[in-house]
């Protein structure tokens, strides 16, 4: 299986004015598939925001590889450009980086930057709108004029518009309320699944987590804890905590279920997956109150 | 990029100057500024040129530091310098040729503007190395006090730059942010003219300023919830009050301004 894009004994270290070396990230391999969903989480300052910024090139390795389709973006001027055009990266409240008259040229400034034909352009353009749910009178107007909700979706269709392989989304759902968290969830979901580029989503969420990716990669000092399928990570509670970061609260709720001799599973980790069970265990009975 | 600016930087100490008035440093550092342009001659000159090297001194701030508020000013520093040497003309001639003639006038004056240009950037820059951002807008309110007269707000204008230092290191942030984002996006920074430059920083610029005014709004709301008004009936939590090592600056800036005056007459004019 080839990759998409590959960490190979990546480390990066910030200058901090004395002769100590502080290493943001340290010695990662980390690779993501065609398609694929990975997570990344961990606590603040874990390394996670340096990491991604490898991806793409915005920061320069210390030392190892960033490798996407096969390639080192660092050989030379030009692969590094087109790294940019193949990763897109989504960073934290995109909505800030909204600049144009209409929504329509400020999806288009990739686009553009990619020097790619006015056809080709608005096709780009109506399609990322669509993933993102933006709709199409909303096109016309100035990004300024959105809501909240719809600024950070029009953001976000001004990177997929780039038609990346992979696209990494930073905290994709901070700062929304829980319908808008909802609905940003499926709409990366959908994403992925009608068009199979492959997604990293750096999150903090645990349960955001759980119903989104394939796979988890776990970050602590720097470097990868912890590195598997969901059920893999989240069934080890006590390493998680050990580092600072927690199984989701209806996770933890089942587990003192069990302990109480309710026979439940344990690798529940939504709530909707937890409110089935909890019906059928229930067998249908009903509560007037 | 945050590191390179040194201007309006505090250096954390605890030395007199540190200690002093911001009012008095204000004041004397002003007065001293003006005096350079006082002295004719380089005994008069010694005087400033030594009272900046001793504040220097005695405020503990690493040479290293003074050197770097000095290297801005390079570039000018050279170009006087030049332009003094060549354009100056009287006394003995040094060196001649063509149409190019250096003089003893030329290069006294030369030598005279880099210590004066030296001196004051020294002592403007001792004074924000040695005082807090807050301490010297306060200290700035107070001396321009006497201006309510005029009906000029002097609270605001204080505050007003209270608050610009303290958002360029936020806004420097915001700019790095914002680069990376439009980065991602493609955006081409390095490359191309001077026009298409320009039209490349667009897009950094527009959301640049959309969070700015989002920040302001954001800050005067908060500060009207902490009840801010205005100057009107503002008492302090820091007292400025004048002890003796601020009365001794004041002296010590006297003594010197009396010393130059009379080195001034007592030895020629060099310029």
């Amino acid at each position: 299986m080839s990759y998409v894009i590959e960490a190979k004994g990546l480390s990066h270290c910030y200058p901090d004015g004395t002769s100590r070396q502080v290493y943001a990230v340290k010695n990662i391999d980390f690779s993501v598939e065609k398609g694929e969903l990975v997570g990344i989480i961990g606590h603040t300052g874990s390394g996670k925001s340096t990491l991604i910024s490898h991806f793409n090139g915005l920061l320069k390795p210390t030392s190892g590889q960033i490798l996407v389709d096969g390639e080192d973006i660092w050989k030379d001027k030009e692969t590094l450009r087109h790294s940019r055009f193949k990763v897109g990266l989504c960073f934290q409240y995109p909505e800030y980086q909204l600049f144009e008259e209409t929504v329509f040229k400020d999806i288009a400034f990739g686009p553009k930057n990619m020097k790619l034909s006015d056809s080709e352009i608005k096709e780009r353009v109506l399609r990322a709108a669509e993933y993102a749910g933006i709709k199409k009178e909303l096109l016309d107007k100035s990004p300024f004029d959105l809501s909240g909700g719809e600024k950070r979706r029009a953001a976000i269709a001004g990177v997929m518009a780039m038609e990346p392989e992979v696209i990494i989304f930073d905290e994709p759902a901070a700062g929304l309320d829980p319908k808008g968290r909802k609905d940003l969830i499926k709409l990366i979901r959908d994403y992925r699944d009608r068009t199979g580029s492959a997604i990293i989503i750096v999150s903090h969420s645990m349960e955001d987590m759980a119903s989104l990716a394939d796979r988890i990669a776990v970050m602590n000092c720097g470097e990868i804890a912890m590195q598997g399928t969901v059920d893999e990570i989240y069934s080890q509670g006590e390493k998680l905590r050990s580092i600072g970061l927690n199984v989701p609260e209806i996770t933890e709720i089942f587990a003192s279920l069990r302990a109480n001799g309710i026979d439940v599973p344990s690798n529940v980790y939504t709530i909707e997956q937890g409110s089935e069970i909890l019906e059928k265990l229930m067998g249908g009975v009903h509560h007037d109150r | 990029m945050t590191g390179e600016i040194t201007f309006g930087q505090y250096f954390s100490g605890s030395s007199v100057l540190h200690r002093a008035d911001p009012r008095v440093k204000l004041i004397t550092s002003f007065w001293l500024i003006v005096v350079i342009f006082v002295c004719r001659n380089f005994f008069s000159l010694g005087v400033v040129a030594l009272s900046a090297l001793i504040s220097a001194l005695v405020s503990r701030v690493p040479a290293k530091m003074i050197l770097k508020s000095l290297k801005p000013i390079v570039i000018i520093l050279i170009f006087t310098a030049v332009l003094n040497i060549f354009y100056s003309k009287g006394g003995e001639t040094y060196f001649e040729w063509w149409k190019i003639c250096i003089t003893e006038k030329g290069v006294n004056t030369a030598i005279f503007t880099m210590i004066r240009i030296i001196s004051l950037v020294v002592i403007s820059s001792i004074l924000t190395y040695t005082t807090t951002p807050t301490a010297l807008t306060d200290g700035l309110e107070r001396v321009l006090s006497p201006l309510k007269v005029f009906k000029i707000k002097v609270h605001t204008l204080a505050m007003m730059m209270t608050l610009a230092l303290r958002f360029i290191p936020t806004l420097i942030r915001e700019i790095e942010r914002i680069m990376n984002a439009q980065k991602a996006r493609g955006a081409d920074l390095e490359t191309g003219g001077i026009v298409q430059r320009a039209k490349a920083l667009v897009p950094i610029f527009i959301p640049l300023m959309v969070s700015s005014f989002r920040r302001a709004y954001e800050l005067a709301l908060a500060m009207t919830c902490r009840c801010y008004t205005g100057g009107e009936g503002r008492t302090r939590m820091k007292q400025m009050k004048i002890s003796f090592r601020d009365i001794m600056l004041i002296l010590y800036c006297a003594a010197a301004t009396a010393g130059i005056i009379i080195l001034n007459i007592f030895f020629g004019a060099v310029i």
